[in-house]
């Protein structure tokens, strides 16, 4: 089949990454074609390539054969490219109507814009979706799901021939998502080529017609009919390898004594009834959905966000944890945070900076000063035990690849020599390699006494890692079970403990 | 009909409206001479030439940034106009327009260094600010103007009808076309699009650059209309135009409660603030309190403003984020 | 990076340059009194410089520099002339004064959640206006001799003594960055404060901390004006302390401090003050027209953001940044 869009061995490296790595894709026009890949394979990359926000470094673009490559959204937009990110783009204080048609307000120098057109014409693409909103409503007003059905509508109305949705129904209901796929699937066959990335791979196997997978920044598959292709290649595909688990021992804490406590604990973000008992040389998993609420718990747990009823108990006494510089220092848990780039680290410093945070008053307790030999004594052992990868340890921590800067960000706290540590979706990405050595580290971490609460979206890597597991829904503890390394079993009984409706 | 009233007090302009009524009455019951002809008179004069200065930093605060330079682009602007209708006999419509270009291109001055280079506003305009006086004072040397001619003296200073001064009729026209271009022109909506968003501006194909380079020269274009009305009211160019704009043209728009991150002001709101602080610098004057002390009022004003600005924002952000 | 790649380097040269150029270009500039008067208005553009630097690290601004500069002057003159203090005594509470006014102003940001922009353009309003009002917009004349003759004292016959006061501060500041925890932790709260508070750095009040800090620099920097002039006069710092605003930016700027906070540069800061006062003082005794210095300092910073611009995308390019 002739393609509308092709791109041909895209290769793209930012500072100390590999994004791409000879990536190719062939979108056919009247095609709905899915592309997979876990967190940090590069589908993002590919998307920002293909619509003019990052040049490749090498590689082709094609459409309908003829080589292009665009300066900014402005021309993708132009030569019939719509997009529809992952992130809300919208423009909250102007209405539905205007941030539709923002790029076709009309009006000139002379004339004004004709505001009852635009509202006109923007009905008509929110009638295409079946969405009964008034598009002079504020867009601030409307519910995350509606803001991304309104957007999926502005990018309808450019009419474009190539249309690339990133994760379009996250935030979607089932109803929602059952209107936007019969249009999508009216849009096929009107020839419109989309391009479809979900991590929801039972819709992708429902609606796509062909499928490219990306792992690690290159091509698992390029452009494979759905036809064949059942879960498990899919999965095999994404991951590189059967979701088999590794075979971890199981280890039974239920003597130890609890180290963190969580009686009917309240935040002030929304979470309630929430109990939870962390035992000594334990990995704890809290597994939930995006939206679930764990790394807000874990960021009141360690004081960022206040408990507003219930108690926290650490190593069995009652715990007042009013900032992180308490959590820290009186109650030794530290945090590895999932926004590596933006919470975890600070990229414009080095090695040696980042990963003594903690101990700097430590280090100058006893005059109040501290050089950069004392820091490099206290830090540099760690960096060679976990085999951080990098020139030295005045390297700036931006310039490293992901899985070195995660390796910092556990080097933070094992310098600090943290009893409790809460790890955030650790694994995000990092290549495979040192997701293994992560791995292996948390267990050995916890074998020595540290206690672990792991929270992961990864469900092989919680049942390969965690002791017991937690589910959370909604910023409520669903239930509770004790891990057997059955994957279909834990995943049963988890998905089980999320959807039902009591917590 | 209850939702409707509730609309209008929740609107930005309200709170300030308040304020002048109740105030005003305050003062008026305690001063009658407050709403004399005279005083009145003089109030409109301060109000015109501030309103457009205000207008001036409001665009910019529209787009997100801050224009340090809003009184060096007025003061330079105000000695070219008397400069070129004393030293080269111009006719005054001739040497203002001239005096706008002037203003307009250095608005565009800042906004293209600005947009080409990413570097923040707050320093670039803190450099121009300083060439702009700079190139001031050179020209005149720290002397001023003196020979304005009488029809612009008179426009300055005499009333239309009574107690309205003509000098209102510029400030009118100029309120009215720029709440125009915010609301029904596009790059109006563009400026407070890349204020709103700026990231959602350029992905749905707005050119930031040039929305930014167009806010900076209007932006030039009122400091200078500014600073030819206050020739005019001075009758005189003086080089120490625009000196003490800075503080004025921020605390009128955020009174009026324009957002400091952008994408959100309003200009009856802002014309409002310029009418209280106008009010209160007066009856500083009445009370013969310490006039120095006007400073004080004009910068708790100002973080009273912000105060309230701030929850709001804070409130109008939490609620995008509900699900 | 080799030495001479850096910042201070160009820097460096850059003085010894124009310094050589101005030396031979006119008699004037490299006479005794000259120096020394240089040297004078370096220490204090040295150390405005300094207490802007010191908010710029967090990754904020203070436009309050003049207005606490002269308001802890003013405070400092009353309480030797009003309340006839010591003078040690007066200055120490002047720059308590100063750190006081500065803390203020980060408590204001702290809590509000604004950005320091808005807060010290506020505040700069408040303290200077309450100043004049309490002062009466009058000097403070009647010092003790001590302070002019602190000000007239020359080094070597020439070098003014202000200067070590200002390379003091320099060694001061210095090993606060380098060598405490509360320096170290005030560039990672100014490089990234949502990384920095989850690594248990109290960010509030870090920030705080700097804002006092500056006031207190401020403080001196007014004090060493009042040394100069013999007086404490309110319009010291121009019309709401703005005349300082300009140079408060420069010397960091040129120096290599990032606007966006997290690095530092002490030596780049005092090398940037020096070069512009000397660059001003050469162009005045060439007889270049005092009313273009204005222009020209303005022009400086332009420029200097712009090959400050140049320079890091020149190394980010070549993977060195």
């Amino acid at each position: 089949m002739k393609s509308l869009l092709e791109a041909q061995k895209i290769s793209k490296s930012f500072p100390g990454v590999k994004a791409l790595s000879d990536v190719s894709i062939h979108l056919a026009a009247g095609s709905i074609h899915a592309l997979l890949g876990e967190n940090g394979a590069g589908k993002s990359t590919l998307i920002k390539i293909i619509t003019g926000i990052h040049r490749p470094d090498s590689g082709e673009l094609l459409l309908d054969g003829k080589p292009f490559h665009f300066n900014g959204p402005r021309e993708a937009i132009a030569a019939g490219i719509g997009v529809v990110h992952q992130e809300r783009n919208l423009i909250p204080r102007f209405s539905i109507g205007e941030n539709i048609l923002l790029d076709r307000l009309g009006g000139s120098l002379l004339k004004p814009i004709d505001y009852d057109s635009v509202y006109q014409e923007a009905k008509h693409w929110l009638d295409l979706l079946e969405l009964d909103l008034d598009p002079r409503t504020q867009v601030s007003q409307l519910s995350v799901a509606k803001m991304q059905l309104v957007e999926i509508a502005k990018a309808l109305s450019l009419q474009s021939r190539v249309l690339l949705l990133d994760e379009p129904t996250a935030s979607l209901t089932s109803h929602e998502t059952v209107a936007l796929f019969s249009l999508l699937k009216k849009l096929r066959n009107d020839g419109v080529s989309i391009l479809f990335v979900s991590h929801k791979l039972e819709e992708v196997q429902e609606i796509c017609d062909t499928v490219t997978v990306l792992r690690d920044g290159r091509n698992a598959c390029d452009s494979q009919p759905m036809t064949n292709l059942g879960r498990q290649d899919l999965v095999r595909l994404m991951i590189g390898r059967n979701e088999q688990i590794p075979n971890a021992d199981l280890r039974d804490h239920s003597t130890a004594e609890p180290v963190l406590e969580l009686f009917e604990v309240a935040t002030e973000l929304g979470h309630a009834n929430i109990n939870l008992t962390l035992r000594k040389g334990e990995i704890l998993g809290i597994y939930g959905l995006v939206g679930a609420g764990r790394t807000e718990l874990a960021k009141s747990i360690i004081g960022r966000y206040r408990v507003t009823q219930g108690d926290v108990l650490v190593n069995g006494q009652k715990a007042r944890i009013n900032s992180v510089a308490d959590a820290i220092d009186t109650y030794s848990i530290g945090y590895v945070s999932e926004d590596r780039k933006q919470e975890g680290l600070i990229l414009i410093h080095s090695v040696l900076d980042n990963a003594s945070i903690p101990i700097w008053k430590r280090l100058a307790a006893r005059f109040g000063i501290l050089t950069d030999k004392d820091v490099t004594a206290a830090i540099s052992p760690l960096v060679n035990m976990l085999e951080v990868r990098t020139p030295s340890l005045q390297q700036l921590v931006g310039l490293l690849s992901g899985g070195n800067q995660q390796k910092i960000s556990l080097i933070k706290w094992l310098a600090a020599n943290v009893h409790i540590l809460i790890v955030d979706e650790p694994s995000v990405g990092i290549d495979i390699k040192t997701k293994a050595y992560i791995h292996e580290l948390l267990r050995k971490l916890s074998d020595e006494g540290t206690s672990v609460l792991l929270i992961t979206s990864d469900l092989p890597e919680m049942v390969a890692l965690a002791d017991r597991i937690l589910a959370m829904d909604q910023y409520r503890v669903k239930g509770e079970i004790v891990n057997s390394r059955n994957y279909d079993e834990m995943s049963e009984k988890i998905m089980g403990y999320i959807h039902s409706s009591k917590g | 009909m209850n939702a409707r009233i509730l609309r209008y007090l929740q609107s930005d302009w309200a709170g300030p409206f308040l304020i002048i009524a109740i105030g005003g009455g305050a003062i008026a019951l305690l001063k009658p001479t407050f709403l004399s002809a005279f005083n009145i008179q003089v109030l409109l004069l301060a109000i015109s030439v501030n309103a457009v200065i205000a207008l001036s930093q409001m665009i910019i605060i529209g787009i997100g940034q801050m224009n340090l330079s809003v009184g060096a682009i007025g003061g330079l602007a105000a000695i070219s106009f008397a400069g070129m209708m004393q030293v080269w006999e111009l006719p005054p419509l001739i040497a203002a327009i001239l005096a706008l270009l002037i203003g307009f291109g250095g608005g565009l001055a800042n906004g293209f260094i600005i947009a080409r280079t990413g570097i923040s506003a707050f320093v670039i305009t803190l450099a121009s600010l300083s060439i702009f006086k700079g190139i001031n004072l050179g020209i005149t040397k720290a002397q001023p103007f003196y020979h304005i001619p009488d029809s612009v003296k008179a426009f300055g200073n005499t009333v239309m009808f009574d107690p309205i001064p003509w000098l209102v009729l510029p400030m009118v026209v100029t309120v009215l076309l720029v709440f125009y271009l915010l609301t029904r022109q596009r790059v109006g909506r563009y400026i407070l699009a890349v204020g709103g968003n700026l990231h959602a501006a350029e992905l749905s194909g707005i050119s930031v650059k040039s929305t930014i380079m167009w806010a900076h020269a209007i932006s030039g274009i009122l400091a200078a209309m500014a600073g030819i009305m206050l020739v005019a009211r001075l009758q005189l160019g003086q080089p120490s135009i625009g000196d003490d704009w800075l503080i004025l043209s921020f605390a009128a728009p955020v009174i009026g409660g324009a957002v400091l991150a952008g994408g959100h002001v309003s200009v009856a709101g802002t014309v409002l603030g310029v009418v209280i602080v106008a009010i209160i610098t007066q009856a500083l004057v009445l009370f013969e309190i310490d006039p120095f002390l006007v400073q004080v009022v004009l910068g708790g004003l100002i973080l009273w403003a912000v105060g309230i600005n701030r929850l709001r924002e804070v409130r109008f952000q939490k609620s995008l984020k509900r699900i | 990076m080799r030495f001479y790649q850096t910042n201070e380097f160009g820097l460096f040269a850059l003085i010894l340059l124009f310094g050589a150029f101005f030396a031979m270009a006119t008699p004037g500039f490299a006479s005794v009194f000259n120096v020394f008067s240089l040297t004078r208005i370096m220490s204090i553009d040295i150390m405005i410089g300094f207490s802007m630097m010191v908010v710029i690290v967090t990754g904020g601004l203070n436009l309050a520099v003049g207005a606490i500069g002269v308001s802890a002057a003013m405070a400092c003159g009353w309480l030797i002339e009003a309340v006839g203090l010591p003078y040690p005594i007066a200055i120490l509470s002047a720059l308590a004064f100063g750190a006081s006014l500065g803390a203020l102003n980060g408590v204001l940001i702290v809590r509000s959640g604004l950005h320091s922009f808005i807060i010290t353009l506020a505040t700069m309003s408040i303290f200077f206006g309450l100043m004049i009002y309490l002062t009466h917009a009058q000097a403070f004349r009647v010092l003790v001799p001590e302070f002019a003759q602190f000000g007239k004292l020359r080094l070597f016959g020439t070098v003014s003594a202000l200067l070590i006061v200002s390379c003091v501060f320099a060694i001061g500041l210095s090993v606060l960055y380098r060598f405490t925890p509360l320096g170290r932790q005030m560039l990672a709260a100014g490089a990234n404060a949502a990384a920095a508070e989850l690594s248990g750095i109290r960010v509030n009040r870090t920030y705080i901390i700097c804002h006092a800090l500056s006031g207190a620099l401020a403080g001196a920097a007014a004090l060493m004006v009042v040394a100069r002039n013999g007086a404490a006069i309110p319009s010291m710092a121009g019309h709401l302390g703005q005349d300082w605003l300009l140079p408060a930016f420069l010397g960091p700027v040129l120096g290599g401090t990032l606007l966006m906070g997290g690095r530092v540069s002490l030596l780049g800061t005092l090398l940037g003050s020096a070069l512009v006062t000397m660059l001003t003082n050469g162009l005045l005794q060439l007889r270049v027209g005092e009313f273009w210095i204005q222009a020209m300092l303005g022009a400086i910073l332009l420029f200097a953001v712009l090959l400050d611009l140049a320079r890091r995308s020149y190394l980010q390019r070549r993977g060195i940044y």
